[in-house]
């Protein structure tokens, strides 16, 4: 709430200076389906804290989707009419944002995806991780540390969706290199703390002594399944967990050694769409201003040209931890 | 107060009406009174040939704890549906309250409202407070500005919910103190704390539906509100106090739900109100009014706890729990309108 206060009013001081560059700002919508999540709070503070944004180059506007497809195509009507300089596109489902798209590419707006992919060859780039490697390197973590034998069971996210179809392949991908491993259960907890808590509980229960390792698809359920083995008694020690995204209690949680994490850089993600926007926008004559291009040496700005921009995962560690918790502040 | 027989009769869960026809048939009477507790009994039993571990003390510790914030929540909602109402907010209230009362109990720098973390007791004060304030709104608005439950509700279920984003800026409250994290981690000699709550809340809940003057006059006011307004009953007061309670609960739910994750989530408790409503009616109560027990409304929700337990154990999906749950749903509706038939 003090941070609330606190951001609206640095917002009306921003807002105060005059705007010394050009005489009309670009303006560029982000598109993001749905900002009750940690991850896109996050995704959409870095957005705002753009150089542009905050030099008063871009007339920003976040759209919030509230997790609905149709919302998210109404936005893009409303952004098609006002003629947006550049679209930023986060969307809830990998094929229905596809229509949107093609809309705003008709009439002649560059969208530039985020985070998410959509299933659209009408996107002009695409910045995100690659889900896919974030599931084996999790999943190898476990592995390792259990060494390579015993039982795991791994929560899944919400069935279908893009993130859970490719962590799990990354998950099975590194389970291939272990045969003795046994995956005890595989089970969705819809992305949620509490859902994994209950399921967690109830597979101690099932297999008593018998889980050395688990697999959460994000943090927020590998962190639901800690609350369990607590619940249930059980010494957290004894379990190795492994979660991704790198959210605030996670961060917590690997500082105090109960998991791991691998965090998804939901600035680079967010400020690297902006400046590709930026740069279509100016027709290519711009030079990136956010500094997550020097941060991510594998990941060349290649004049704003390249269809695709992977921004690396950063495995959560001791040594890092306390450096990404001061970022939260 | 010319109808306080028959209202206590239906207090009764219809006692007097079975015993006058007890000679009829005795087991198609059982199967309706009792269908709920029967069908919970049988299920039990098939789980415990079905899976080793179902029938051991931790199991039932686990189902009883996985059932007692949706028991507590279902409770709330059976007084509002023997009102006649619906309370469609409650998920939402179980998030804004969890979300008020850690900002009470953290010691995150950042999450923490007012600097240091106070005693939990004032955390749990607070919550609660916002939980009846809530509901409070939405009694009022039900009950003296006549709008229908179904929508007031549906309102607080949005306004609710965004004003715990707002709140919590759309992250969690982390870092709870230990004393705060007591109410959902605790527990008194094997017992846990949320287990132990969701007992008291139902015995006071039981004892104050069939023993006192005010559980009366919710029976009264339900069954049919024209009549208790004539013999005297302040049916608006009663209408508004039933949310209040609902909300109360819905808070005190948000608090353990909280207290049990570890950090209050702004997206905690999304549809929540299904699965109180479901065991309300699963557990017998009327949503015609009048009709229906807090025992009937515990069973309903042991049975769902049970269902979703067992076929965690036994491995089989998530989705299937669903279906199963929309049938038990229509299955004990069904139930009800042929005993409502006979009757």
């Amino acid at each position: 709430m003090r941070n609330a206060i606190l951001r609206l009013s640095t917002a009306m001081a921003l807002a105060a200076v005059p705007v010394l560059s050009q005489a009309e700002p670009l303006k560029i919508g982000a598109a993001v389906y749905g900002l009750k999540g940690e991850f896109m709070q996050i995704w959409s503070e870095a957005l705002e804290q753009h150089p542009a944004v905050v030099a008063g180059d871009v007339d920003l506007t976040i759209f919030d989707g509230r997790y609905d497809a149709l919302v998210q195509q109404e936005q893009f009507e409303t952004m098609i009419t006002q003629q947006f300089d550049g679209i930023i596109f986060v969307p809830i489902d990998i094929e229905a944002g596809a229509t949107a798209v093609e809309a705003a590419s008709e009439a002649g707006i560059p969208v530039f995806g985020s985070n998410t992919r959509v299933n659209s060859d009408l996107l002009t780039s695409y910045v995100g991780s690659d889900d896919v490697q974030s599931g084996m390197m999790e999943a190898k973590y476990v592995l390792d540390a259990i060494g390579c034998k015993g039982n795991v069971v791994i929560i899944e996210g919400p069935i279908g969706q893009s993130a859970q179809i490719q962590r799990l392949e990354g998950n099975l991908k590194a389970l291939e290199a272990c045969p003795d491993v046994t995956v005890l259960e595989r089970k969705t907890a819809n992305w949620s703390r509490a859902e994994a808590q209950s399921l967690m509980e109830n597979w101690l229960t099932a297999h008593p002594g018998e889980i050395n390792g688990v697999i959460g698809q994000n943090d927020e359920m590998a962190l639901g399944a800690i609350e369990a083995i607590k619940a249930v008694g059980l010494n957290v020690d004894d379990f190795v967990i492994a979660g991704i995204d790198g959210v605030t209690d996670a961060l917590v949680a690997v500082k105090s050694g109960e998991m791991a994490s691998i965090l998804q850089d939901a600035r680079a993600q967010a400020q690297g769409a902006l400046d590709l926007a930026i740069n279509a926008a100016k027709d290519g004559d711009y030079q990136p201003m956010s500094d997550i291009w020097a941060l991510y040496p594998d990941m060349p700005w290649e004049d704003g040209k390249a269809k695709e921009y992977n921004v690396p995962w950063t495995p959560v560690t001791a040594e890092n931890v306390d450096a990404l918790l001061a970022q939260r502040q | 107060m010319t109808n306080h027989t028959t209202n206590a009769d239906k207090a009764d869960d219809g006692q007097t009406v079975s015993a006058a026809r007890a000679g009829w048939t005795n087991t198609s009477v059982m199967i309706q009174r009792f269908g709920i507790l029967i069908a919970l009994l049988i299920l039990c039993v098939l789980l415990t040939f079905a899976n080793e571990y179902f029938l051991t003390p931790r199991n039932i510790v686990n189902v009883l704890r996985q059932t007692s914030i949706n028991g507590i929540l279902a409770i709330g909602m059976t007084f509002v549906i023997l009102t006649r109402g619906i309370d469609l907010s409650v998920g939402s209230v179980v998030a804004l309250a969890g979300a008020v009362a850690a900002s009470f109990a953290t010691t995150s720098a950042t999450q923490g409202v007012y600097g240091t973390p106070y005693p939990a007791v004032i955390a749990i004060a607070v919550g609660m407070a916002v939980g009846m304030a809530a509901g409070g709104i939405s009694g009022v608005l039900v009950a003296r500005y006549r709008v229908p439950a179904f929508v007031a509700t549906l309102g607080m279920l949005s306004a609710a919910r965004g004003l715990t984003l707002i709140y919590t800026t759309g992250r969690p409250i982390p870092a709870l103190t230990d004393s705060f994290r007591w109410i959902g981690t605790g527990d008194v000699a094997g017992v846990p704390l949320p287990v132990i709550i969701f007992a008291l809340v139902f015995l006071v809940s039981w004892y104050v539906l069939t023993n006192t003057r005010f559980g009366r006059r919710v029976y009264a006011a339900g069954g049919n509100p024209h009549a208790a307004t004539v013999s005297g009953i302040n049916v608006t007061r009663i209408n508004i106090a039933v949310f209040v309670i609902s909300g109360g609960l819905a808070g005190l739910a948000g608090m353990i739900l909280a207290a049990r994750t570890g950090s209050a989530l702004p997206q905690a408790g999304v549809a929540y109100e299904l699965d109180a409503i479901a065991a309300v009616v699963i557990g017998g109560t009327s949503l015609l009014g009048g009709v229906g027990t807090v025992t009937g409304t515990l069973i309903g929700a042991l049975l769902i706890g049970v269902v979703n337990n067992g076929l965690d154990l036994m491995g089989v999906e998530s989705y299937y729990q669903q279906v199963i749950k929309g049938i038990l749903i229509v299955a004990a509706v069904l139930l009800d309108q042929s005993r409502n038939r006979r009757a």
